[in-house]
């Protein structure tokens, strides 16, 4: 039997490399073996993301390192959340729908937060690009989300988050809403009443758990 | 039309001043939200005219035709799938008629919107592809030259540029960098100098940095360049940092500022200089009163 530690720190390596092959066998492994799931998560996956995104910070890596880290991340999750315990946290933080607003075709930042979000135990429903404001909310109703994400990625389709910010209002669902990319603001994001703001998508899983009320440790 | 060698030639005879912000303007100018530009070329091509017109008024040398999203790909998630050709022809022709016989025009490509791997399935042949759509469709409605701009993937840019050279007119290659920690790279992580070379490498007869960045910040980053990239360079900032506020977007650096850094460009060498989002007329103004101010000199 290998020593957990030796996996734990092997699955960081897969995450941090960006191997997904890596890190759906070391998690497939560390099942077999009786390493609890969640002891892989914690003390394998999430330190290797972060220091993917602490490299990212530092100028060391660019989008696609960081984007293949989330996926090796999402890869081994695949594995090991269905061997979490109904009682775990990480077995559902909460529902997401996320999508980029309509009229905007940029997709690598959204697809960058919803695949962290996944990645750090949240069930995702990835609408894609160019998201109608009506399409926003039938789908964060349907999918019961607690937290719909909206992307725009240019200054012209920014108003599209204002509106919907309106419409989720209106409809009289719970969902929080949070807004990103590139021209979006903290002081954009309170002008029109979202609930919360991300500029990177680190920070977008941080605020995302604060937004469900799961924030802090994992 | 603009034979490569020309190009070349006229950089470095003088500074070629190019046009500002056009998608900024069109907004401006009442473009909806979400809507693709290029529509505009078969809608309202007076408005489009119009800014071509002003930018020229302003002491613009080249305008670029309103074709950024232009790729049939791109033209395809824009509600516009198989027209290439008509709208970019439609673009020259409007270019063409603000132009009359002064002035060249830019047949401007912009990025797919499609990934390649690892963030996106798309594979170089099939981005090739709609780029030779597109440059052919330029060429054929006469532009003088082809400009491919605002790419953050270099794989992307080396596929425009094989495209854009097919057609034998001169090209123009720009990408968009912001200074890291490192040094200053596109988003995907292609370093400046490198990426500069191996456009010029590729046959791009000129090649430069749009958009993203300020004035200030694009002059350190031409001084980064200049000295080690051996075709002209080009440099087009944006008008500062886009603030998006309620009333609209806001961008900080006045066309006063940005003249002067435009004037810090062309001493460190920039052969061809404009502006990219939020930059106007008036930023055009500026510069070029500051460009003949330089050449009285």
């Amino acid at each position: 039997m290998t020593d957990p530690q030796v996996l734990f720190s092997a699955l960081r390596d897969a995450v941090l490399g960006g191997d997904d092959a890596a890190a759906g066998r070391l998690a497939t492994q560390a099942l077999a073996e009786g390493v609890p799931a969640l002891e892989a998560i914690e003390q394998g996956l999430v330190p290797g993301i972060r220091e993917a995104g602490r490299l990212w910070e530092e100028g060391e890596y660019f989008l696609p390192e960081l984007v293949t880290a989330a996926q090796a991340m999402k890869a081994a999750m695949a594995v090991l959340r269905p061997a979490l315990g109904p009682d775990d946290p990480a077995s559902s933080l909460g529902r997401v729908v996320i999508g980029t607003v309509e009229g905007d075709i940029h997709d690598i930042g959204k697809t960058l937060v919803g695949t962290m979000l996944s990645a750090s135990g949240f069930a995702v429903s990835d609408e894609g690009a160019s998201v109608p404001v009506a399409r926003f909310v039938a789908r964060a109703r349907e999918f019961g989300a607690d937290l719909v994400c909206a992307s725009a990625l240019l200054t012209t389709t920014m108003p599209k988050q204002r509106e919907l910010a309106a419409a989720l209002k209106g409809s009289g669902l719970k969902a929080k809403f949070m807004v990103g990319g590139a021209p979006v603001s903290k002081g954009w994001a309170d002008a029109i009443g979202a609930d919360g703001y991300a500029d990177n998508a680190l920070a977008a899983v941080v605020v995302a758990r604060e937004l469900v009320g799961r924030g802090a440790t994992g | 039309m603009v034979r490569p060698a020309d190009l070349r030639e006229l950089a470095l005879a003088r500074v070629v001043l190019l046009d500002g912000g056009l998608g900024s303007m069109l907004i401006a100018a009442g473009l909806e939200a979400g809507r693709a530009p290029e529509w505009w070329n078969l809608d309202h091509p007076e408005r489009i005219e119009a800014l071509h017109r002003a930018y020229l008024e302003a002491g613009s040398d080249v305008v670029h035709t309103n074709t950024f999203g232009g790729n049939p790909l791109r033209l395809a998630a824009g509600g516009l799938p198989g027209r290439c050709r008509e709208v970019n022809s439609a673009a020259v022709e409007i270019a063409r008629r603000a132009c009359g016989g002064t002035g060249l025009v830019a047949g401007d490509v912009g990025p797919t919107g499609h990934m390649l791997p690892p963030l996106g399935g798309a594979t170089v042949e099939q981005l090739q592809r709609a780029f030779r759509e597109q440059a052919e469709a330029l060429a054929e409605a006469g532009v003088d030259l082809i400009s491919i701009e605002t790419m953050s993937d270099l794989r992307e840019a080396l596929a425009a540029v094989e495209a854009a050279r097919a057609t034998g007119l001169a090209v123009h290659a720009s990408m968009t960098f912001e200074r890291r920690r490192r040094g200053v790279f596109t988003i995907m992580g292609d370093p400046l100098v490198p990426s500069l070379t191996a456009l010029a490498d590729a046959g791009a007869d000129a090649v430069g940095c749009n958009c993203s960045v300020t004035s200030a910040e694009m002059a350190t980053m031409v001084r980064e360049a200049a000295p080690l990239v051996r075709v002209p360079l080009s440099a087009q900032p944006n008008a500062g940092q886009p603030r998006v506020t309620l009333e609209g977007v806001v961008y900080d650096a006045s066309p006063v500022t940005f003249a002067r850094d435009i004037a810090a460009m062309v001493e460190a060498g920039a052969a061809m200089v404009g502006g990219c989002c939020g930059t106007t007329p008036e930023f055009i103004r500026q510069a070029r009163a500051t460009l003949d101010a330089m050449a009285k000199r």
